[in-house]
């Protein structure tokens, strides 16, 4: 197999800070999928300075290739000194895919990158296949608050560019050990045309990684207000998990925005998704349908959320998740 | 004296929007058209900015004939002159046509005017939700791009200097750039604008200038709207929803059985 | 306040931006006066989700070419009109077919407002949506000169704008607040003077409205309903078609509603399961709901017209027919007379009561004044007597029934057993009053 004939299916890595965004390997996984229908391989693009200890990493989740662009310019992420490395590299190697994560970051990035590249971008997919007959990536994303789906090619540009949102497609397995080769590009890069300097950065006070958790326990409306929320945490801490919660829930400010699941919210895909007094509304369930198992606990026998649901239980959950909180207890001998 | 641009688009009123239970479409009669919200922020920011600096405010949108009335609404925000882009040609556009069609408009407003300082847009427009079109003018203009913009900190027109507060997934970043740069805007960039009585009556009374085509702005025909566009619509569907699993009554089984069943799950799945 | 300039300045200022108040404007625009419109609104017709019937006629003062307009503001031409009475169980319905087919058409008022928006802006009114009048400007004699938004004047200057106006026509609705600050109405209306109507626009599947209401795509239905559909309260209930959709609701008056406990929505969602509205709305789904009062105080409650460079005019005046469904239409022609007196008196240069006493006597020569005049009692005779709204529609069924099903019967027999009905369900006598009082409504 040699570069010129093989295709290549590209995932830019993020990174901040030296430490890669989980999201990248996710990306890798579906990219050697992609590849493999493609008869290609799979590559990680890299930017950054001082970042080629990361690219271990990168093959461990199952990257054949990695292009590395390093410069005191990329030292932390700025628009035009990253859009420019990854217009440089992609129009050198000419990959036949590049995937970018659909984060702030990444798509603040392909914007601009597609701009320069003068090819289609689609956004914040969450589904990727290869056309058998045409080998044309076809991207689909939800239009419309996820009423609709549309399946969106770019058949006659390269690279066909897409976002993907994060916990949609599963994290690949890592192997240790595995390597491959390392691509370092140069580009010319400074500090005149990148414009931009970052002076300050005020982190946030406490982040909420709802998108990780294995175990969520999430509230809505049904919930009723905040002393109902102690209750779910109590419940979620005990499973490991995270708290999450409905639009309206946040809207009524019995928890902040970081844990609102949905369309406006975070898409979470963890093991377990324990809807509690949640009625489904689709904007919901687009950012939780994912997950591997949903449990949901409602008074509306009607209740949309029982659609989607393995395990549908009507009732008030005001009776069920103390008992479920004791019973957990007794399970862990803390009762 | 500030030269600003902000580009705007019209959207469906998402808060309005129905689905057709049947056929899973959308239903688009009697769907009122407003300003994309981001944009109304950025429309705000730019009010708030003239009224501190001084200045003149131009703002574009790329439309049918009807998004006449999102830039009409524009003159409630101060704005000094609304430019209109419409033409047959410009239709299906997507966003890499767009940025295209925007971009050369500018170019052409600054070569027969002069340039602007900032250029604002929303962070991203509700009925498509890409956030592709400000970072792609902004590469198109060869200008720097602050996207999630939630603040401008200073601004300092003689050294052509901006300090911007940008929203991150980790927290707030603290940004200098020189001018002239492109922000796209959070909600918070702009404060909420009460418009005088002066502005709702001219606002009544403005009619953009439009643009199409033509020849006026030298567009290169092949790169505009869908003939423009590399994407394409392959397929529209209603997505599949997830089957129903098992349905239990907490008055029927009671609370003890129902807990084992949550028990059973969260034991198989490993989590307990 | 003293003679400090007001920060805009017009002849006519208009509060209202509803059929009165842009009718007032079209006829004043045309004159050339200065006019300006004040809507709070996002836009003319904003505010009102719903429609009914508008008439050609009265249109054609204001837009001489309708029904030839581009875009049609309307929805269906009324080509069937009439009255369906129901019971519990069944439904006699009466309607009529209309050989002028462009006298009446249905419309929703959130694009048939923003239709005449237009042709007042056409004909030169300044329009301000979005924009509260707050109070008026008063000049040292304390008469009305004008009127104080809640906008601010500038981006400069946030303190509310004054507008001067030598005329103010208050077109505001049926709350009427301006109207009883200028002092023209003594009181607050009472519950027992506005109809609450609550109303929903429901889709049908495609094709569907024609093949259940037997209708051709162009045609339109406006049926106006009693008995069941209020559960006997005073008030009626309505449907009708519009291009896809039907608009359905119930009327009822407020002090009914109030003093029996009802939820007008309940009557509604009651009326729904009816046989006849069940079959029609099978499958229907409910695009937009809400509720408005409707004034119906009417010639006894009529407020004092005019003050001192002060008119009122359309439902802010108590303009509303009820029992000819003719809203917009008396909105239509109060507002053409108030601009006709705001005219005359800025030809004279008098804007005091003395010369907009005209506008009082140009509403009594009209066919609507006197028709409010000649109904006045009829608010109170409904109010009174209930059986109008569930005795005789269940008279009138019974009677139907015991007549449709006379065959294989002693004719005579029937109408003995009808004649034992009347007497039973409210006796002659109370027939004969309640038709005489009914009568007396009118002569």
């Amino acid at each position: 197999m040699t570069a010129e004939t093989s295709k290549e299916v590209w995932v830019y890595i993020e990174q901040e800070e030296k430490a890669i965004h989980p999201v990248s390997f996710e990306l890798l996984g579906v990219a050697k999928r992609l590849a493999q229908d493609l008869e290609g391989i799979t590559a990680g693009v890299l930017l950054g300075h001082e970042v080629s200890d990361l690219t271990s990493e990168i093959f461990a989740y199952g990257a054949d290739k990695v292009y590395i662009v390093s410069h005191p310019a990329l030292a932390y992420y700025r628009h035009r000194a990253y859009a420019k490395a990854l217009y440089e590299v992609a129009k050198r190697y000419k990959p036949e895919i590049l995937l970018l994560p659909a984060t702030p970051l990444g798509r603040d990035l392909a914007g601009g990158v597609a701009t320069l590249l003068e090819t289609g971008l689609t956004a914040d997919v969450t589904e990727l296949s290869i056309d058998k007959a045409t080998k044309n990536l076809l991207m689909t994303r939800p239009a419309y608050g996820g009423n609709i789906m549309a399946t969106i090619i770019c058949p006659d540009h390269r690279p066909q560019m897409a976002s993907v949102r994060p916990r949609i497609f599963p994290m690949p397995e890592r192997k240790e050990g595995r390597t491959g080769e390392i691509i370092t590009v140069e580009v010319e890069l400074s500090e005149e045309e990148v414009g931009v300097e970052r002076i300050g950065f005020i982190p946030k006070e406490k982040t909420v990684k709802i998108e990780l958790a294995e175990v969520i326990v999430a509230g809505g409306k049904g919930i009723g207000g905040k002393e109902g929320f102690a209750k779910l945490f109590e419940l979620s801490k005990l499973l490991n998990g995270e708290v999450g919660a409905s639009r309206l829930a946040v809207e009524a400010g019995w928890i902040s925005y970081e844990h609102q699941v949905g369309q406006t919210g975070k898409t979470v895909r963890p093991k377990v998704y324990l809807a509690v007094g949640i009625s489904g509304a689709i904007q919901h369930r687009a950012g939780m349908q994912n997950s591997d198992c949903i449990i949901s606990i409602n008074i509306d026998p009607k209740a949309d959320i029982f659609k989607i649901s393995d395990l549908g239980i009507v009732g008030d959950w005001k009776k069920i998740i103390p008992a479920l909180i004791e019973r957990i207890k007794k399970e862990k001998g803390l009762g | 004296m500030l030269n600003l641009l902000v580009s705007i688009k019209q959207v469906p009123d998402t808060t309005n929007i129905r689905i057709n239970p049947e056929t899973g479409t959308l239903i688009r009669e009697g769907v009122p058209a407003v300003i994309n919200p981001y944009d109304i922020s950025a429309l705000a920011l730019a009010c708030n900015l003239k009224k501190t600096y001084g200045g003149k405010i131009t703002v574009i949108t790329m439309g049918p004939p009807q998004a006449r009335l999102a830039l009409k609404e524009a003159i409630e925000y101060f704005a000094d002159r609304i430019i209109l882009l419409t033409d047959r040609r410009f239709a299906g556009a997507d966003t890499l046509a767009t940025s295209y069609t925007l971009a050369e408009a500018i170019k052409f407003l600054e070569k027969t005017d002069r340039p602007f300082d900032l250029y604002l847009f929303g962070k991203q427009a509700i009925d498509g939700d890409t956030a592709q079109v400000g970072p792609g003018v902004a590469a198109r203009l060869n200008v720097p791009v602050i996207t999630y913009t939630i603040k401008i900190e200073e601004l300092d027109l003689e050294k052509r200097k901006i300090v911007v507060q940008r929203k991150t997934e980790r927290g707030i970043e603290i940004l200098s750039a020189r001018l002239p740069v492109l922000l796209t805007c959070e909600k918070e960039a702009g404060h909420p604008v009460f418009s005088p009585l002066s502005a709702i009556l001219q606002a009544q009374k403005a009619e953009p200038e439009v643009f199409g085509a033509d020849g006026r702005i030298p567009y290169d025909l092949n790169r505009l709207g869908l003939k423009g566009s590399p994407t394409r619509v392959h397929r529209v569907y209603t997505p599949e929803i997830k089957k129903q699993g098992k349905m239990i009554n907490l008055d029927e089984v009671g609370v003890e059985a129902a807990v084992e069943e949550i028990i059973k799950l969260f034991k198989a799945k490993g989590v307990l | 306040m003293g003679k400090v300039k007001a920060d805009f300045e017009y002849d006519v200022v208009i509060v209202g931006g509803g059929p009165a108040g842009l009718s007032a404007g079209i006829y004043l625009g045309r004159k050339g006066v200065k006019t300006l419109l004040i809507e709070r609104g996002r836009f003319c017709g904003a505010k009102n989700l719903f429609g009914g019937v508008v008439y050609t006629e009265s249109i054609k003062t204001l837009a001489p070419e309708f029904p030839n307009v581009e875009p049609f503001p309307c929805e269906r031409q009324v080509t069937e009109e009439g009255y369906l009475i129901l019971t519990e169980r069944g439904y006699v319905k009466l309607t009529h077919s209309k050989e002028d087919r462009t006298h009446s058409f249905t419309a929703f008022r959130a694009k048939f407002d923003p239709f005449l928006a237009d042709v007042a802006q056409r004909a030169g009114v300044d329009l301000a949506p979005k924009t509260k009048v707050v109070d008026f400007l008063k000049d040292d004699d304390g008469n009305i000169s004008g009127v104080i938004v809640d906008r601010p004047k500038s981006f400069f200057d946030s303190s509310p704008a004054s507008i001067s106006a030598k005329v103010v026509i208050l077109a505001e609705g049926v709350n009427r607040v301006l109207s009883q600050k200028a002092g023209l109405y003594s009181r607050d209306f009472q519950p027992e003077e506005v109809v609450l109507s609550v109303k929903e626009v429901l889709q049908l599947p495609k094709g569907e409205l024609e093949k259940r209401l037997g209708l051709k795509e162009d045609e339109g239905l406006a049926l106006e309903i009693l008995g069941f559909i209020t559960q006997g309260y005073p008030g009626l209930g309505f449907l009708y078609t519009n291009k896809n959709s039907i608009s359905f609701g119930i009327g009822v008056f407020l002090s009914e509603l109030a003093k029996n406990r009802v939820r007008p929505y309940e009557l509604l969602e009651r009326a729904k399961t009816h046989p006849f509205f069940q079959r029609l709305f099978e499958g229907a789904e409910v695009l937009e709901y809400g509720a408005h009062l409707i004034p119906e105080w009417g010639y006894k409650g009529f407020p004092k017209f005019y003050g001192n460079g002060v008119l009122v005019c359309g439902d802010a005046g108590g303009f509303v027919n009820p029992l000819f469904k003719e809203g917009t239409n008396l909105a239509i022609y109060s507002g053409l007379l108030a601009g006709e007196t705001a005219f005359l008196a800025l030809e004279k240069g008098d804007f005091s009561e003395k010369t907009l006493k005209v506008y009082e006597e140009k509403l009594k020569e009209s066919y609507f004044y006197k028709d409010l005049a000649l109904a006045k009692n009829m608010k109170d005779l409904f109010l009174r007597n209930k059986h109008i709204f569930s005795t005789y529609p269940e008279l009138l069924y019974e009677a139907m029934s015991l007549f449709f099903s006379a065959q294989g019967k002693f004719k005579r027999e029937v109408i003995k057993e009808i004649i034992t009905l009347i007497k039973k369900k409210r006796g002659f006598l109370g027939v004969l009053k309640d038709f005489l009082s009914f009568a007396r409504l009118f002569w």
